[in-house]
């Protein structure tokens, strides 16, 4: 309960349908912190942030977030809150510029703000000025995978989601996008993390959660958590014992 | 064969053409976001006209305070034609729901059950046949060019939508509103991330898109002469087979295909009786289908 925290979610149910996806699941990530969420394919981690973006509707228990309670709220009042996400599978303007998707990221700033934005988008990811007149769906993957989190952060986001970032990318890219995570606090943005890649996910973050079933069944330092002898067996390819 | 008579047919071709145009216009907007098919799109087309009428024969104002009123209209009819015909349907924001085909298909069938009231009451009101319009009004002045010679209502037909079609351009490409159609369109789960009020996204596309199908309704009935409830029904057909030639949700491919059939029922109707003129539009729906079933311009998919 400390105010300490920029998200709070409280024993937060999802259906789709008949199924029951969430099942009262619990977490909270603090102002200024890394926070990653593991599990195996098909544990409800996808549906928890489209949950949180307002994507999904809950229906029950609660999401605040800066101290508002944004449970169930249209999502593009959540992104005006501050809460931005680059989704699972990138979800970019494939037909569009580079330019426009980036543009259509800080759509809510005003002009002199959004090309600030730009300009420091720009920089961080060179490929984008380069390619900046080209078609977004012309991009490599883990182009792409730059150009969602560049638009995720053109809204300035006090926080910001990302739904398995390194999923189908080259190691080598893999690395750039896990040390950009860290760029991105340093920056003032918190981080919630899904991942597949356990071992580098802990790498970054401060505090794990691991997820089954729809709901946490282990939570603890990203430290505890890498010597956690279940989290070993399952999510690190390690030994148990 | 050709002679001047012929130059005249492709300039009259071109003119209806255009405002096929402006018409499919409306439905590929609408289609690009939602995709489907807006049925009560000629209604608009005909509610833009009657507006109009309705206020030369009131207080007979100058030609642009028509048009002005019959754009009013048309963006009130399409904002009521989606809160009456769309937005029910869309209470369901679950992927599965977001997908279903069923929900679709409703949209398309509520829109009709809206196109075929809305037509039974103007027929209620103002009865079926053609309204007598004032003389001055209609935009069938002779100007003469060389030994050719047009109606000013062409002249106005290709000033309106060279500017609508400009106009829209530059909406789609350089506001905030027109980049979020386009985004909607393109990917409207990634809209819904990067914070894109999808609700008031639509609302925009349709009243966009009535605006462009109540102004050519409007012209058309001055330039015709024919103002009647149904006068909807035959432009919204073109238009449709402007759109679906065109690969569904592209607008460059729908004015194109649009300019394309205005020009082909032109040069038939040339040479052919008056009626053959719509059988090209029906002929060009069927080849398409069979041979180009993406449309000519709907390979790459480019949507909006």
């Amino acid at each position: 309960m400390s105010t300490a925290n920029l998200l709070d979610i409280k024993a937060l149910h999802v259906r789709m349908g008949e199924q029951s996806i969430l099942n009262g699941l619990s977490l909270h990530v603090p102002t200024g912190g890394i926070v990653t969420v593991l599990g195996s394919n098909g544990v409800g981690k996808t549906t928890l942030m489209r949950a949180i973006s307002g994507v999904y509707h809950s229906t029950s228990g609660s999401i605040e977030f800066d101290g508002t309670d944004i449970t169930n709220w249209p999502s593009h009042r959540i992104v005006a809150a501050g809460l931005a996400q680059a989704p699972e599978g990138r979800q970019i303007f494939s037909s569009m510029t580079i330019a426009e998707n980036l543009r259509i990221g800080g759509v809510g700033l005003s002009p002199q703000a959004l090309a600030e934005e730009e300009e420091k988008q720009l920089q961080r990811f060179a490929i984008l000025r380069s390619r900046y007149r080209q078609k977004a769906g012309t991009l490599s993957g883990g182009e792409q995978q730059m150009l969602c989190i560049a638009r995720a952060l053109m809204c300035r986001p006090k926080l910001l989601l990302m739904d398995e970032p390194s999923l189908g990318l080259a190691p080598k890219v893999v690395r750039q996008i896990f040390d950009l995570i860290t760029q991105i606090r340093e920056e003032g943005h918190s981080v919630l993390l899904v991942e597949q890649n356990a071992r580098a996910a802990l790498r970054v973050a401060d505090y794990a959660y691991v997820m089954d079933g729809g709901r946490i069944v282990i939570e603890g330092s990203s430290t505890e958590l890498s010597d956690d002898a279940r989290v070993r067996a399952a999510y690190l390819g390690g030994h148990t014992g | 064969m050709f002679d001047i008579f012929f130059v005249q047919q492709l300039v009259n071709g071109l003119s209806i053409g255009l405002i096929y145009a402006l018409v499919a216009i409306g439905f590929t907007l609408i289609f690009g976001v939602l995709n489907v098919v807006n049925f009560a799109h000629g209604e608009i087309y005909m509610i833009g006209s009657f507006a109009g009428l309705m206020a030369i024969t009131t207080f007979a104002p100058p030609l642009f305070v028509v048009i002005l009123i019959a754009l009013a209209a048309g963006a009130l009819a399409g904002f009521g034609l989606e809160r009456l015909a769309f937005r029910p349907f869309r209470r369901f924001r679950d992927e599965a729901s977001l997908k279903s085909k069923a929900i679709r298909e409703a949209t398309l069938l509520s829109s009709l059950a809206v196109s075929i009231i809305v037509r039974e009451i103007a027929e209620k009101i103002f009865g079926s046949n053609m309204q007598s319009i004032p003389q001055d009004y209609l935009l069938l002045k002779p100007i003469q060019i060389g030994s050719l010679s047009f109606a000013d209502g062409q002249f106005l037909i290709f000033g309106l939508s060279i500017v609508m079609l400009g106009g829209l351009q530059w909406l789609l490409k350089r506001t905030r509103i027109g980049l979020s159609i386009r985004a909607v369109a393109n990917n409207p789960m990634g809209a819904a991330y990067v914070g894109i009020n999808t609700e008031r996204t639509i609302i925009a596309t349709f009243v966009i898109g009535s605006t462009l199908g109540a102004i050519a309704g409007l012209i058309v009935g001055l330039y015709q002469g024919a103002i009647f409830p149904a006068m909807g029904f035959v432009p919204g057909v073109k238009a449709f087979v402007a759109m679906v030639m065109g690969g569904l949700s592209s607008i460059g491919g729908a004015v194109v295909c649009a300019l394309i059939l205005g020009m082909a029922e032109a040069i038939t109707t040339s040479f052919f009786a008056q009626g053959w003129g719509d059988l090209v539009a029906y002929l060009f729906l069927v080849i398409t289908l069979i041979f180009f079933p993406t449309g000519l311009f709907g390979g790459g998919r480019e949507r909006v």
